[in-house]
């Protein structure tokens, strides 16, 4: 590309301020809009997201066993055998991981994973006074479990130290609130399978999570045993990994190694996670759509150009300029407008996210917050420039083709222009 | 470039269109730098007309060559053709020795960059650069100078022209006469061996016309540039050294003015 024919791009840009400064803002604005829909629907699902990953564990190994052991019975297939077979009633089954601090060591000396915890949770009702609530119950050790989900970094009130002696209840936010439980009142807590027992609140947890804040509950596992009925069964083994990305294949060498049924923390949210993807797909969609009409403006404009400057590219031609000086001059055209569309965008649409960053508001379902929920990702922005380009360069492309097949002599014939 | 403008005019010069007399006499003509063979246009797209029959001509070095002739006779066709700007349907075109029917588009747009300059009715400048860039433009593509070294020729062909003051004006801020004269600037800038001028008077009153002749008169008489100018005025076509008449698509007198 020769400087005259950039210089020509920029005199005729120039030259058509009101005009191309409205493709830019077509640009613009589609940019602005990538960005804050973007930087919204990310900062929902980025919040969501992290706040399930320090809450939940990466990877959860449960009680059922993938491979049972095959009936007595079985080993005397091929011989006669005199039998009594008593049928066992179904509440004598107890599911259970057994040897769970075996499996948890074995865990814990596997490259990725961070952490190990066994635990045992079921339903169970607290009660206040009058007030009944049905909650689920997670009997923890709380020292290990902390490593897993750092429960201790969401007590509001009180302490977690108490329950690592094995003392108290550990109440969610919106348990707390809707029996209205404090610090050190003493609750009731009880199953169907098991025994009642009073115990003291010691803390109250707020994960931000409000479906979790409103139906978790912590014990010791030894208080979960005696509550739920079921005295030295584990039934969840929790797991925290260093990459979390790669839960779902450690969920499968997990289930290899233990043969007990293991959940990645994908599985766990799939509904959650499909959901955002949804999103994404209709966010795209969107913009997409915003940016093409950003185009089909810089296409309209562009077009509406050249057939007003066929004259000039008669000129342009007659003189010495090649066919493809006139194409370059007019996706040259294109390319600034859409680059400056783009940055501008890109300036404006931070602003935007910062300022929506600031904004004071309430938000609780899925994750609980007091600001708008924003997520600033660099990505976003190099997105937007490179979609502008994009679209700015091949809406252009079709009116720069057109400027470089004008022939002079049928400008000069006045058959154009 | 200093004897090539309107001041080179005679000063004594009638406001008619009668050319003065008694006139310089004419620089004899040197080699053949543009010729046609066989040369022949239809154009149309459903019907073809064909607008320039078998036209065969050869054009001098240092020759002012008119070509007159009725609407529709085929002057502007063949003015198109020579200049490359057009291909002919038979026949080829030699411009300074080389085939332009041979040339591609890109080979044809060098071929007008080195070795012609246009000079239009309708002066037909670009309306967003000024005098001076209109002028450098063309030089600026064939990219043969330096870019201080364009800016100062583009000054003296400018001043040559009378428009020394005009040079930050854009075409709109001019008169009819100060653009054609711009126009011719332009085409002289880039050191072209021939001018294809298409009616370059058409648009303006006759002083400025004979403005216009004088200067291309003082192209030919002092820079040794041939002018192959179309016109349907007679009075500006007397102006030329040689007068092609044309009829139907040919030319049907060949008239040597010199004497």
């Amino acid at each position: 590309m020769s400087r005259v024919v950039l210089f020509i791009a920029l005199r005729q840009l120039w030259d058509r301020k009101l005009l191309n400064g409205i493709a830019v803002l077509g640009v613009m604005l589609g940019v602005i809009v990538l960005i804050a829909i973007n930087g919204i629907m990310q900062g929902f699902q980025t919040k969501f997201l992290d706040n399930i990953l320090k809450i939940s564990p990466h990877v959860t190994i449960f009680d059922k066993q993938l491979r049972p052991a095959p009936p007595l019975l079985a080993r005397y297939a091929d011989d006669f055998v005199t039998a009594r077979v008593s049928h066992e009633s179904p509440s004598d089954r107890q599911l259970r991981i057994s040897r769970p601090n075996e499996i948890v060591r074995a865990l814990e000396r596997l490259p990725n994973v961070a952490a190990a915890s066994a635990l045992l949770n079921g339903s169970a009702v607290v009660a206040l006074g009058s007030k009944q609530y049905p909650v689920d119950l997670r009997g923890i050790e709380p020292l290990t479990q902390d490593r897993v989900t750092p429960i201790s970094q969401y007590v509001k009130a009180g302490s977690y130290r108490p329950l690592a002696n094995g003392e108290g209840i550990l109440l969610g936010n919106g348990v707390a609130t809707r029996i209205g439980a404090k610090v050190d009142d003493i609750l009731t807590v009880g199953s169907p399978l098991g025994v009642s027992k009073s115990v003291k609140v010691i803390g109250i947890f707020d994960s931000g999570i409000p479906p979790v804040d409103a139906s978790r509950v912590y014990v010791s596992l030894h208080d979960a045993q005696t509550i739920l009925g079921k005295p030295d069964v584990v039934g969840r083994i929790e797991v925290k990994l260093i990459d979390t990305d790669r839960a779902m294949g450690m969920a499968e060498q997990v289930e290899r190694m233990f043969g007990y049924d293991a959940e990645s923390w994908q599985e766990t949210n799939a509904n959650f996670l499909a959901l955002f993807r949804q999103q994404n797909t209709i966010i795209g969609f969107v913009v997409g759509a915003i940016l093409m009409v950003g185009g089909f403006g810089i296409l309209a404009i562009q077009i509406m150009i050249v057939l007003q400057k066929t004259r000039d590219i008669a000129i342009l031609r007659s003189v010495g300029f090649h066919r493809r000086d006139i194409l370059v001059a007019f996706l040259l055209q294109g390319f600034l407008i859409s680059l400056i569309g783009g940055l501008m965008g890109d300036g404006i649409g931070h602003w935007v996210l910062v300022a929506l960053g600031r904004l004071k508001t309430k938000q609780e379902g899925l994750v609980k917050s007091e600001y708008f929920l924003v997520y600033d990702d660099p990505r976003f922005y190099f997105y937007g420039l490179a979609f502008a380009m994009a679209v700015g360069l091949i809406a252009s492309f079709i009116p720069a083709w057109r400027g470089s097949r004008v022939e002079p002599v049928d400008v000069l014939r006045g058959q154009l222009g | 470039m200093s004897d090539v403008g309107p001041s080179s005019v005679p000063s004594g010069a009638p406001s008619t269109r009668r050319p003065p007399a008694p006139r310089l006499p004419w620089p004899e003509p040197g080699r053949v730098v543009l010729e046609c063979r066989g040369l022949s246009r239809d154009l149309g797209t459903t019907v073809l007309t064909r607008v320039l029959s078998n036209v065969s001509l050869r054009v001098h070095e240092r020759e002012f060559v008119s070509v007159t002739g009725a609407s529709g006779s085929g002057k502007s066709t063949l003015l198109y053709l020579l200049g490359a700007l057009d291909r002919p349907t038979e026949g080829s075109v030699l411009i300074d020795g080389q085939d332009a029917s041979a040339e591609d588009d890109e080979g044809r747009a060098v071929l007008r960059s080195e070795k012609l300059g246009f000079v239009f009715q309708f002066h037909f400048l670009l309306p967003e650069f000024t005098v001076l860039e209109n002028v450098m433009l063309p030089m600026l593509r064939r990219g043969a100078r330096s870019s201080s070294s364009v800016r100062e020729h583009a000054r003296e062909v400018i001043a040559a022209m009378g428009l020394g003051e005009l040079e930050k004006r854009r075409p709109n801020q001019l008169s009819g006469g100060q653009q054609q004269r711009v126009s011719i600037a332009r085409a002289v800038a880039n050191d072209p061996r021939i001018i294809l001028a298409d009616e370059p008077t058409g648009n303006l009153d006759s002083k400025n016309g004979e403005v216009v002749m004088s200067v291309f008169e003082s192209l030919v008489r002092n820079q040794g540039i041939t002018v192959v100018m179309v016109t349907h005025e007679r009075d500006f076509a007397a102006h030329a050294s040689r007068q092609l008449v044309m009829y139907d698509g040919e030319i049907v007198e060949d008239r040597d003015q010199r004497a």
